[in-house]
């Protein structure tokens, strides 16, 4: 079994980087991996159980469950169902919490998973750099940048 | 039930700032309001269920027993027996988690209990902003920052 932790500090509170990782469906607005997502039968993107069927810019077609989501904790697991790397038994967890000697966020993000024998460096690599720490500079960049509109409105 | 939440952000890895707060009798050691802490019963600090009998820097004598302490997820629990607070079942956690992009730690420092309700404010702002504040302020200076 693998286990990755990655964490970091966002420079703004929690509910402004929670409006963007809250929506189960939004990743393709966000993550530079993410192409385009959909959830599957209609649901809503915060209905535990609900599927997304997304596409990474290289074409590879994945599908992901919702397991938890709690606007109180503000924290979300999911699992990978369907991929075309061997990523197996993948479960992720994401918790926000509040900086609160300072108006940030802290940003907690890992999983657990197995792989074919021989392909858990690139495995862990790519989980780790290419999906998380991507994910931590996206959501910084979008902030960032949203912070500037508001600045100039 | 009255709740507390403060945390902090403290500038060097979690296994150091660990290695300062685990300690059930080390409060002396690093928390600015605390004058002398003694384990009752000559017990390891470390033992579940160990009571810590410390004295406050402005003479408040509290008890409080070891509820848990894990060196795997890095927290510690523990419940307040005897104060001049006025408060009951009171259960406060201290809680490390490691900022994985930079050698720093993120701290978390939560409690509950049950007090009268005129006194609630005042209470939370107390133990929040004080005693809980005041440690993470401390630890911030002893690691630069």
């Amino acid at each position: 079994m693998i286990r990755i932790v990655r964490s970091t500090i966002i420079d703004a509170p929690t509910d402004r980087v929670w409006a963007f990782l809250r929506d189960f469906n939004g990743h393709d607005r966000w993550h530079p991996a993410v192409a385009k997502s959909a959830i599957e039968r209609n649901q809503s993107a915060d209905k535990i159980g609900c599927v997304r069927r997304f596409f990474l810019r290289d074409g590879s077609e994945l599908r992901e469950r919702l397991l938890t989501l709690s606007d109180l904790e503000q924290t979300f697991s999911y699992c990978l169902i369907d991929t075309p790397v061997p990523l197996f038994n993948y479960v992720a967890h994401v918790r926000l919490a509040p900086v609160t000697d300072g108006d940030r966020t802290f940003w907690d993000w890992r999983c657990t998973f197995t792989t074919r024998k021989g392909q858990e460096a690139e495995m862990t690599r790519m989980v780790g750099e290419d999906i998380y720490d991507a994910g931590f500079a996206a959501v910084r960049t979008h902030l960032s940048a949203s912070s500037a509109t508001e600045g100039r409105a | 039930m009255a709740r507390v939440y403060v945390s902090s952000v403290i500038n060097g890895r979690s296994d150091r700032v660990w290695a300062r707060v685990r300690d059930f009798n080390g409060l002396p050691a690093w928390h600015p309001g605390i004058a002398d802490s003694r384990i009752e019963s000559g017990e390891p600090a470390d033992k579940i269920g160990c009571v810590r009998d410390f004295r406050l820097r402005n003479g408040d004598r509290i008890r409080e027993k070891l509820l848990g302490l894990s060196d795997f997820d890095l927290f510690c629990t523990y419940s307040i027996l005897e104060s001049p607070m006025g408060v009951d079942n009171y259960v406060a956690t201290l809680r490390l988690t490691p900022i994985t992009d930079g050698e720093r730690t993120f701290a978390e420092w939560t409690a509950e209990f049950d007090c009268p309700p005129e006194r609630e404010a005042e209470l939370i702002s107390n133990i929040g902003g004080g005693v809980f504040q005041g440690g993470f302020d401390a630890l911030k200076r002893q690691f630069g920052g």
